[in-house]
């Protein structure tokens, strides 16, 4: 494994590929396809947005790159090693918040993290429990939380083991525009300062215009990326700037392609 | 504050509407001449027979004696049902292989248990404890197997893509997960064991409640069986109520 990476860092090869991964379930002697030959690939330290219609298989996707589902065809690597099961390496907020209702916030926070003091453990749970907003809830129970609230718990859980590769499945869904807004910064800000490289999936175009080094666009029935976007427009992103609402609307009329207008995109 | 000591008074009153209608029938039938005292005594006679049998102690030595023969057996129970539980839910292999010897060992009332049980453990204390055992073990065993089968598999899986260590695992997610059934298990199975005390105590025994109450048989003193009886079942729903409380205290997430 180790030469495995080591060449693989001669070679300047990008750090997370995804090569002809394909996947299909099986229901009722049915099959589904689910997710067709995705290639993709990217370096540490980026994000990539990961858009698509509902039911397109982005969380399968996600679950194949964190380890959770190894039954699929292709490759997955990360730093050169194949992604055969999950690590605490790699963290993952899920769709649904799937925090432990019998835990409180701060017992759910610091789950993961294991090996180290009371007091360091302590104090890490409280930086990431206060980053999210959740301060003054950290003894209350997931049942005692907001849909909202809970999914920045989640949130929280996922940071606070520092992972190399953070795995994001819709991880803004249930926030008001205020909150989902600051955590984006947020998440901005922490990967700049950790170099986390993050794949994130989102239903919100102009969060993926913001966030994203790389969007890519599934295509439903089989899943196929049917759109790859570079974003290399500067940091921190103006959501109002021309150049931003350029790519933003590139992505939007990939989704509705009837409605495109001619005289745009004749560069 | 005062409407809530009212109402509290009114369910109080409620709850013991029955039994109050009950023992009142009862010693009206008693006083008229209609029941014979050797078959149901009145309820004043059982009143001076408890007042006897605390007074010379054979009450609460008997009682203490079967709780403890019951405590025993049960948190044997409870630790194997519990820990083999446990193996027996996470492993399918376990599982498969176990569930046909569980499901034809399990309708074996403990009673008849009791032949074997005297030959392998003689007429002492462990054989008594062994068949209170017997009485809850399957119980809590299937209750805690059915809990972990009905944890979330999702919420596994967050637990697993944290590489959680064993014990870790086993401690923060597969038992509380599973704690609202093993709850019920460790219920039903006290329960159970407390019935199997009367049973256990069959077995040429001196003491305990179960003795009491045979040995009152044999003289013909329907009232010391009674008391026998009503002690049992009281003593029961104490154990109960001090199970359901810890329950709640513990399930405080629900
Ligand atoms: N375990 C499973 N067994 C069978 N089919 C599945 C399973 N998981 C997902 N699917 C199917 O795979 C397809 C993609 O599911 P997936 O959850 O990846 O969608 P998604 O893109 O995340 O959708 P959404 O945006 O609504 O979350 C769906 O058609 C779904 O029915
Ligand atoms: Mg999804």
């Amino acid at each position: 494994m180790g030469g495995l990476s080591a060449s693989a860092l001669l070679k300047q090869e990008p750090y997370l590929v995804i090569d002809h991964v394909s996947k299909h379930f099986e229901q009722k002697k049915q099959r589904l396809n689910v997710l067709e030959d995705i290639n993709f690939s990217m370096n540490k330290g980026e994000i990539l947005c990961i858009v698509g219609a509902s039911g397109c298989g982005k969380s399968t996707l996600l679950r194949a790159i964190s380890g959770l589902d190894s039954d699929h065809g292709g490759q997955i690597l990360i730093g050169g090693n194949e992604v055969v099961a999950p690590s605490k390496s790699r963290g993952i907020v899920f769709q649904e918040h799937r925090l432990f209702p019998w835990l409180t916030v701060e017992q759910n926070v610091g789950y993961v993290l294991t090996g180290i003091s009371k007091e360091e453990k302590k104090k890490l749970v409280q930086e990431y429990v206060e980053l999210v907003g959740l301060k003054g809830f950290e003894k209350a129970y997931p049942k005692e939380l907001s849909g909202g609230m809970s999914q920045r718990a989640g949130i929280a859980r996922a940071l606070v083991n520092k992972p190399e590769v953070l795995l994001l499945d819709e991880p803004f869904g249930a926030l008001d525009a205020f909150t989902k807004i600051a955590l984006q910064k947020e998440l901005k800000r922490i990967q700049r300062k950790s170099g986390t490289t993050m794949v994130m999936v989102t239903h919100d175009i102009e969060e993926a215009v913001f966030l994203a080094d790389h969007i890519i666009v599934l295509d439903s029935k089989p899943g196929r990326i049917k759109l790859e976007v570079n974003v290399d427009l500067p940091v921190p992103r103006d959501r109002n700037s021309y150049e931003f609402l350029q790519v933003k609307k590139r992505i939007y009329e990939e989704f509705f392609e009837d409605e495109k207008i001619p005289e745009d995109f004749s560069i | 504050m005062v409407s809530k000591a009212f109402r509290s008074t009114g369910y109080f009153i409620e709850y013991l509407a029955l039994i109050f209608s009950i023992i009142s029938v009862w010693t009206i039938m008693s006083n008229q001449g209609h029941l014979n005292t050797i078959i149901l005594p009145a309820p004043n006679s059982i009143l001076e027979t408890i007042v006897e049998l605390v007074a010379d102690g054979a009450l609460f030595t008997n009682m203490f004696i079967s709780v403890s023969r019951v405590l025993q057996g049960y948190f044997l129970a409870a630790f194997l049902g519990i820990s083999l539980g446990i193996l027996i839910g996470l492993s399918k292999h376990l599982d498969r292989v176990t569930e046909l010897i569980i499901q034809m060992i399990k309708p074996i009332p403990p009673i008849a248990w009791i032949p074997l049980v005297i030959l392998w453990f003689g007429i002492g204390e462990s054989g008594k404890v062994f068949l209170i055992f017997l009485g809850g073990f399957f119980t809590i065993l299937i209750n805690v197997v059915d809990g972990i089968h009905q944890t979330d598999p999702k919420l596994v899986e967050v637990s697993r893509s944290m590489e959680t260590p064993f014990w870790k695992h086993i401690s923060l997610m597969v038992i509380p997960g599973a704690a609202p059934n093993i709850f019920t298990g460790l219920r039903t199975g006290l329960s159970s064991c407390w019935m199997c005390v009367v049973a256990a105590e069959l077995v040429s025994s001196t003491t305990g409640l179960g003795y009491l109450i045979m040995d009152a048989r044999q003289f013909g003193q329907t009232d010391v069986v009674i008391v026998g009886m009503l002690t049992i079942g009281i003593v029961g729903k104490i154990m109960d109520s001090l199970l359901r409380f810890a329950e709640k205290k513990t399930l405080r997430w629900i």
